[in-house]
């Protein structure tokens, strides 16, 4: 099978600075869902915008089909005058030359994705009068209006509801079904576990794979540093990232 | 009223005020939206030692407004790319800047005299046919920008990370608004001068902004807005003999006030209060019936 993303020894870094993220190596497939894990700060950010092309590989090798990037709901500004509609009609800019504005296909195309994305009912609706969930998939639809084959997703989950999360993850399964290649940053190892593939990061590759063979003790600890923490009665691991600490109420495994 | 009418520097006056709007109101929308209120400000203020050093050299005013106003906005915008987080200070030590180099010239090189009034706060008795041809032309030029480049100039500002992430023009379509508020702000200095260009680019639009939800009805309702009140306050100004640019000002301040008061109040209000409780109520059931 072909891979959609190819990486071979990648370093990325950021202009004047050293490598935010080295030792990159792996190849994603199409149709899969590959969890990036890793803590704050620990390169997922950067390993996407070199995905999509912003930032240059400083060493090794980088080959990707065309990347849509689907952001946190929660960076987006709820204080707009656009509609649904509007929003997904924004991913029709990236292919039309800057003289061309959205025309009527352009409409045509964004009310489809937002039909694909459940949302057929609310594309008149103002964005930021939509519930979080709601707001995830209309970004989900304006990267669909992009037609790439990879999407990256970027915490997509962080504030949402069970019943939002539930019906995000069957889309974004759908999507994969579809012969997608999903990279969805995350820091819910639970929800990593039912996903094909994980990516670990922190400032460098730590490991990946299918969940059972790179969702071990090991590579977490190394993953998120000092901060993890092994529920007793639980066959996963809970990650605490550090600034979710409360130094007086839990024992740390302080690995390091 | 009437007779005012039939004055010919008072149609003039009118004219000007009609054909500007229609620049003044579009650009105004992208100005708020995109949170560039005190770059406009910085910029019509900077074409001011520009106006100076064209009266006292004797070339067209405008080229000298529109040469300063660039070059401010070219360095505010070289000097917020290199320090994000103090923009705002850099755009204020800027424009004190500006201002100050067209007071000394003015007062002091050219001894411009009487005329550092006009130029400060701009007289809509005294427009003559350039003056209309530049803010036709400046209107146009705005029309035809925010129709192409429009939905770019939205895009950018949802999502800064989209469009560096989409778009390698998101930095020449910003820079084309940076140069199109500067356009204007130089064509509105004959009717409200360079310390009131934000009475008609930036006030109205912020008034507008508070009961609209969609970019169209924005723009229509800001044009016929800055339409309104530069005409009301225009005639108002022949009538009661005062400087039309600081009537026109004071008129869209006024009008703000009582924009953002009764929004206050309306949200403000029991009623009101149950009315968004309502709406929420009603906005979580029909989400959460989505959801399903």
């Amino acid at each position: 099978m072909t891979a959609l993303v190819r990486c071979e020894g990648l370093a990325v870094a950021y202009p004047g600075r050293p490598p935010a993220l080295t030792g990159v190596s792996f190849a994603a497939p199409a149709g899969v869902r590959v969890a990036v894990l890793g803590p704050n700060g620990g390169g997922k950010t950067t390993l996407f915008r070199a995905l999509l092309g912003e930032l240059p590989a400083a060493a090794g090798t980088l080959d990707v089909a065309r990347c849509a990037v689907v952001p946190q709901t929660e960076r987006s500004r709820l204080d707009f005058p656009v509609s649904a509609l509007d929003v997904a009609v924004m991913g029709a800019l990236s292919r039309l030359p800057w003289w061309r504005r959205p025309g009527r296909a352009e409409r045509a195309k964004a009310a489809e994705a937002l039909e694909r994305v459940g949302l057929g009912d609310r594309i008149d609706h103002t964005f930021g009068d939509l519930s979080g969930g709601q707001r995830q998939r209309v970004l989900v639809a304006r990267a669909l209006v992009q037609d790439a084959p990879v999407l990256l997703l970027d915490e997509p989950f962080s504030g949402l509801d069970t019943a939002s999360t539930d019906r995000l993850e069957r889309l974004l399964a759908d999507l994969a079904a579809e012969g997608r290649t999903l990279l969805i940053a995350t820091h819910d190892v639970d929800q990593a576990r039912t996903w094909d593939l994980v990516l670990c990061v922190n400032r460098h590759q730590i490991a990946y794979g299918p969940p059972a063979e790179t969702l071990t003790l090991p590579v977490l600890e190394e993953t998120y540093g000092a901060s993890l923490l092994a529920l007793p009665g639980s066959d996963g691991q809970v990650v605490c990232p550090p600034h979710h600490h409360d130094h007086g109420d839990h024992d740390h495994d302080h690995a390091h | 009223m009437i007779d005012d009418l039939a004055l010919p520097f008072v149609q003039r006056g009118l004219l000007e005020v009609g054909v500007l709007a229609i620049g003044a109101g579009l650009i105004g929308t992208w100005i708020v939206l995109r949170g560039l209120s005190f770059f406009a400000h910085a910029v019509g203020t900077a074409a001011f030692p520009g106006l100076v050093l064209a009266d006292g050299l004797g070339f067209a005013a405008a080229l000298g407004a529109f040469g300063t106003a660039l070059l401010v906005a070219g360095i505010v915008a070289w000097l917020a790319r290199r320090e994000r987080d103090r923009e705002d200070a850099l755009t204020a030590l800027v424009l004190v800047a500006a201002l100050a180099v067209g007071i000394v010239l003015a007062s002091d090189v050219f001894r411009s005299g009487a005329n550092v009034d006009q130029l400060l706060f701009g007289s809509l008795l005294t427009i003559d046919t350039g003056d209309v041809v530049l803010a036709a032309v400046a209107s146009a030029i705005v029309l035809v920008a925010s129709f192409v480049l429009g939905p770019r100039w939205l895009a950018t500002g949802f999502e800064r990370d989209l469009s560096e992430a989409d778009g390698r023009s998101t930095a020449r379509t910003d820079a084309a608004l940076l140069v199109l508020v500067a356009l204007v702000a130089v064509a509105s200095l004959a009717a409200v001068g360079a310390l009131l260009a934000t009475a008609i680019l930036i006030v109205p639009a912020a008034t507008t902004r508070l009961v609209v939800s969609r970019m169209r009805t924005w723009q229509l309702m800001t044009v016929g807005l800055v339409l309104v009140e530069g005409m009301a306050g225009m005639l108002l100004a022949v009538e009661t003999n005062a400087p039309p640019g600081a009537t026109i000002a004071v008129l869209s301040g006024g009008v703000f006030a009582v924009f953002a008061v009764g929004w206050g109040l309306r949200n403000a209000a029991p009623g009101g209060l149950a009315f968004r409780r309502k709406k929420l109520a009603l906005g979580a059931r029909s989400s959460g019936a989505g959801e399903l």
